[in-house]
């Protein structure tokens, strides 16, 4: 069985991926993230191995737990991408000045998909001047 | 050694998306764009030198093997850190993370082989060369060189 420490999760998608007897799911429904654990009697702990925040931890107890995160909106499209926690996770794990981009600008609030936009962007616009 | 890209030369025909997904099992880590019927931009890992990607990653499946960032699938949970933690958008993940792995085993990345008009390659200089050696042409012309 195991525990869930929730202060420590941050919501990320590791234990809900990993669990091999789908008792761990996880459910994004609009800016709601919830991660729903079911009463487990598995002797496994790869969910415990695979929590990069320490969160889970074995126990002789066990019950239905479900935490749940308000998701982050992306600063450019307003949909909703991360968890604050993780986000927070980035911002402890990069350097500050590696949580620039070229213009100066913080990525860490734009969602994976406007930084590929905004990357594609830089790029083509020295181009599209000289075809204009 | 990343990939390098011109953009000048891109026509946008996604055949270096193709060409990615002939090598990793249906599935691309490069992505085309066209921006404002003007331009079109492929974008892929970096292989950055100070990768925020593995940074992140808390059981080292991602990590520096010299200029490549290298990904280790056994070792990933799935979390998707990475992906959040790329600047450039271009780690995707599901149940693990995808990210360009250069087409390891290969001579040289598909997607570079692959590309029609020459605007991916492995050498940085690649597009000042270009320009050289069409600079060097045009004073030969003039010149009435023969070639």
């Amino acid at each position: 069985m195991i525990s869930l420490d929730t202060t420590k999760c941050i919501g990320c998608c590791s234990c809900s991926n990993v669990c091999p007897s789908k008792n761990i799911t996880r459910e994004d429904l609009g800016d709601k993230r919830t991660i729903h654990y079911k009463k487990c009697s598995e002797f496994c702990d790869i969910c415990v191995e695979s929590c990069p925040s320490k969160a889970l931890s074995l126990a002789a107890q066990g019950e239905d737990v479900e935490i749940a995160f308000d998701l982050v909106k992306c600063t450019v499209c307003g949909e909703p991408f991360a968890t604050e926690k993780m986000l927070d996770r980035i911002r402890s794990s990069v350097p500050q000045n590696l949580r620039v981009d070229s213009a100066g600008q913080s990525w860490v609030e734009i969602c994976p998909m406007c930084r590929r936009d905004l990357e594609r962007e830089r790029a083509a616009r020295p181009v599209i001047k000289k075809r204009a | 050694m990343p990939v390098y890209v011109d953009v000048s030369r891109c026509i946008g025909c996604r055949s270096c998306e193709v060409a990615c997904k002939r090598v990793h099992s249906g599935r691309s880590y490069m992505e085309v764009k066209v921006i404002d019927s003007k331009a079109s931009v492929p974008v892929t890992c970096h292989h950055c030198e100070e990768a925020t990607c593995t940074m992140a990653c808390f059981s080292q499946a991602l990590s520096k093997d010299g200029e490549r960032t290298a990904f280790d699938i056994h070792k990933c949970t799935g979390c998707s850190l990475c992906a959040l933690a790329c600047p450039f958008g271009v780690v995707w993940t599901d149940k693990w993370a995808h990210k360009c792995d250069l087409c390891k085993g290969l001579e040289s990345p598909m997607c570079v082989v692959t590309c029609p008009a020459q605007a991916l390659s492995l050498d940085p200089d690649a597009a000042s060369k270009r320009a050289r050696t069409r600079a060097a042409a045009a004073v030969a012309l003039a010149q009435g060189v023969k070639r």
